[in-house]
């Protein structure tokens, strides 16, 4: 037996190195089971069918031109033309003049509520993740909670939102305590139906979304290092900025990231707690669909697609997440 | 198009009843005896009847009733409008029947997904009213603006659209309606007999309108010509101007809060009554039974300018050929034979063959359902349940007044895109 030395890193001094026939044993044997190929291949296969393809034949879609009853593979910037530039644009006669089209309004509206929820599912989910995570001290109750927490996902999504309406409606629940305890004279119609009560219903069907991942990374923190912290003399918000905020941040973006991609898609809460009184890019793919232009159906949704993807991007960008985790 | 999701039972799928009602029984059975007996082989005479449409017309009980009296089963798909148009247009080769509406027809003729219906193959044709053939259900009715089904009837061999009337048509003419307005007597404190009450201040942030854009413009244009605002040369086809003009007053008065919602599915319509939320909106008519059966008072209107028509009928898939064609065709003179009239008239619809419904329909319940006259009992709905207490009158009248008197029939106008486009706008102001 050789006694070759080598030095281990995170331990201090020389260190033997391991016996031969422990490393054959331990040593991963790359060329025992299956190849790497075999095990992506139903995955990818998979993405190029449902994923790849489909939205290959979109971005093809969009070019080709709707006939009233389908569209025809006559190739045509028209749609995008259609999507970015209104009509009269240059008209300083017209109502359009220098006006962003309908459809980037609705974008754009359908990213600023976006961006609304997001910040408040933060400032309300992550309070709940960091009580789970740092308060709850036993793991059983932890996981009690947090599957607790998780309840309203056992209903389906329709019925969380529907079950709002006798909530915050007219006749509503809250309207009725307000008025019989005389707080208000005549029952409050900006509950339901309105900006305020489709955001708050928004948060509330989506937060639980970012507790999750914000939950376990919160978990994942060594409390060994929080201790040696105040040991050492840190203020309860010293250890927040130094400590737990960069480490969470991990959960933070992946939160955001799962609730800010379901957000954009978003159109059924809109027409239950908002009555249909806004649009969202969702709802305008769904009517260009219902009449048939599938081109410009496909021109929405690629933009869809593309605010995705950046906004994706943007967040991945303030957090390294691959670094991070 | 009279319906995103009409009627409760929007997405069902029905196989042929007697085969249901076989297997559970057969459950039933072998959980009660405790074991498993073999599944028995199904003989099947000839492949099924696949029939797509809304939830209106595609409803099990009918389809399990064809496949009784036919011989062969009829498997029903009832999907919402989005996705009914789409298969429909897209997916022939997945139907043998279609059941649409006359409104769609400027999609559907010309995509050729449907074959002309050779009417000498239809064994009541000549009972069918003339209401789609010539527009005219009486001689002094009005045939309405818009895309009236005698409008959008007429083809000839090939498919192609034809000048007046002919051998074959796009459509078999099915049930039908007219819509208007539903209101809350308590709380109007008067009757409703105009489209203008839509925009009345008194009902200002308690009024709701249907959220399907080629339907919910025509309820608006309505209201708006009922204002003496505008006259529209026709609101089944409006211009560019039109459109603007209509759509830029709703603008206005949404930014006013006039409106407390915009509703999409029956179900909506009827809780945005039953909650209060609104007090006069446009509204499907079987809504009317549904709100009222909540105990929340709710009349329809029939208002002085006429009602806001739609027809639906029997198409037949360009794809079905041989036995499968034929079969199409025993299904559609099924349709019109009476019993299917009849089920759909406790419903409160009305079919295009009066005679051979009143055939399915107690005395009691032709004289309510289609002569307007007072209930001289109490009846039921097609399920049994009773919806209309005794002495009660049908709001709007007897069939031939509803229909004599048709302001404009749902339409797909020449300028959809932009009525999209428009009505986009006017949701997102």
């Amino acid at each position: 037996m050789t006694q070759a030395e080598t030095r281990h890193s995170g331990l201090i001094g020389t260190q033997p190195a391991a016996p031969e026939d422990v490393v054959a044993r331990v040593k991963i044997r790359r060329e025992a089971g299956f190849r790497v190929g075999w095990l992506i291949a139903p995955a990818t296969l998979w993405l190029l069918i449902f994923l790849v393809l489909p939205l290959v034949s979109i971005i093809i879609f969009s070019f080709w031109t709707a006939t009233g009853y389908g569209m025809v593979p006559d190739w045509t910037g028209q749609y995008y033309g259609e999507y970015f530039l209104a009509e009269g644009f240059f008209d300083p006669e017209s109502r359009n003049y220098w006006r962003p089209t309908v459809f980037l309004r609705t974008l754009g509206s359908t990213f600023q509520f976006t961006v609304m929820v997001m910040a408040l599912c933060l400032v309300v989910g992550y309070p709940i993740a960091y009580f789970l995570a740092m308060q709850v001290k036993s793991f059983k109750f932890q996981m009690a909670l947090f599957l607790l927490a998780m309840v309203p996902f056992w209903t389906s999504y329709l019925i969380r939102a529907v079950a709002w309406l006798p909530m915050l409606g007219r006749r509503g629940l809250l309207n009725r305590a307000l008025v019989d305890f005389g707080i208000i004279e005549k029952p409050a119609t900006f509950l339901l139906y309105s900006e305020f009560g489709y955001i708050m219903a928004l948060v509330q069907l989506y937060v639980v979304l970012c507790v999750g991942p914000m939950f376990f990374s919160l978990a994942k923190i060594d409390k060994s290092i929080l201790e040696a912290a105040r040991d050492m003399g840190a203020t309860p918000l010293q250890i927040f900025r130094e400590i737990i905020g960069p480490l969470s941040l991990p959960g933070v973006a992946i939160g955001m990231i799962f609730i800010f991609v379901m957000l954009m898609g978003e159109f059924a809460t809109a027409v239950v707690v908002y009555g249909g009184k806004t649009t969202t890019t969702g709802t305008v793919i769904l009517n260009y669909y219902a009449i048939a232009n599938y081109p410009f159906a496909a021109v929405n949704a690629l933009m869809l697609m593309l605010a995705m993807m950046m906004g994706v991007v943007i967040i991945l960008r303030l957090v390294n997440i691959r670094k991070e985790l | 198009m009279p319906a995103k999701t009409r009627g409760t039972s929007a997405s069902k799928t029905s196989t042929g009843l007697s085969r249901r009602k076989f297997l559970g029984t057969t459950a039933g059975a072998a959980v009660a005896a405790g074991t498993i007996t073999g599944f028995p082989a199904i003989v099947r005479a000839a492949d099924p009847v696949r029939t797509v449409g809304f939830g209106v017309s595609v409803i099990n009980e009918i389809q399990s009733k064809a496949s009784e009296d036919l011989g062969f089963d009829v498997r029903g798909q009832a999907l919402g409008y989005g996705a009914m148009f789409g298969k429909m247009l897209n997916q022939n080769d997945q139907y043998e029947v279609a059941e649409g509406y006359f409104n769609d027809m400027d999609v559907f003729i010309p995509s050729k997904v449907w074959q002309p219906i050779d009417t000498q193959r239809i064994t009541d044709w000549d009972k069918v009213t003339d209401l789609c053939k010539t527009g005219r259900l009486t001689a002094d009715s009005n045939p309405g603006q818009g895309d009236a089904p005698f409008r959008q009837i007429w083809l000839d061999a090939d498919g192609n659209r034809a000048d007046g009337q002919s051998r074959y048509v796009s459509m078999v003419p099915g049930w039908h309606n007219a819509d208007s307005m539903g209101y809350n007597p308590d709380d109007t404190g008067r009757v409703i007999d105009s489209w203008a009450e839509m925009f009345s201040e008194d009902f200002a942030g308690a009024v709701a309108l249907l959220n399907v854009p080629q339907i919910g413009v025509m309820d608006a244009a309505l209201g708006v010509e009922a204002l003496g605002l505008k006259t529209f040369g026709d609101k089944g086809n409006m211009t560019r101007e039109e459109i603007d003009f209509l759509i830029n007053f709703l603008i206005e008065k949404k930014q006013e809060g006039h409106f407390r919602a915009f509703w999409e599915t029956f179900g909506q319509s009827v809780n945005l009554m039953v909650s209060g939320e609104v007090v006069i909106e446009s509204m499907w008519s079987p809504a009317v039974t549904a709100i009222k059966a909540e105990g929340v008072p709710c009349v329809y209107a029939s208002p002085k300018e006429g009602m806001r028509g739609w027809h639906g009928g029997l198409a037949i898939s360009a794809n079905a050929s041989g036995a499968a064609l034929d079969q199409a065709y025993e299904y559609i003179n099924w349709w019109l034979s009476g019993w299917a009239g009849a089920f759909v008239a406790r419903q409160g619809y009305y079919m295009s063959v009066p005679e051979n419904v009143q055939k399915y329909l107690e005395p009691n319940e032709w004289d309510y359902w289609y002569m307007g006259k007072p209930a001289a009992t109490e009846l039921p709905d097609p399920f049994g349940t009773i919806i209309v207490p005794e002495g009660e009158v049908r709001d709007g009248g007897s069939y031939e007044d509803r229909f004599r008197n048709i302001a404009v029939w749902n339409s797909l106008m020449d300028e959809n895109d932009y009525l999209v486009k428009r009505w986009t706008e006017f949701l997102s102001a």
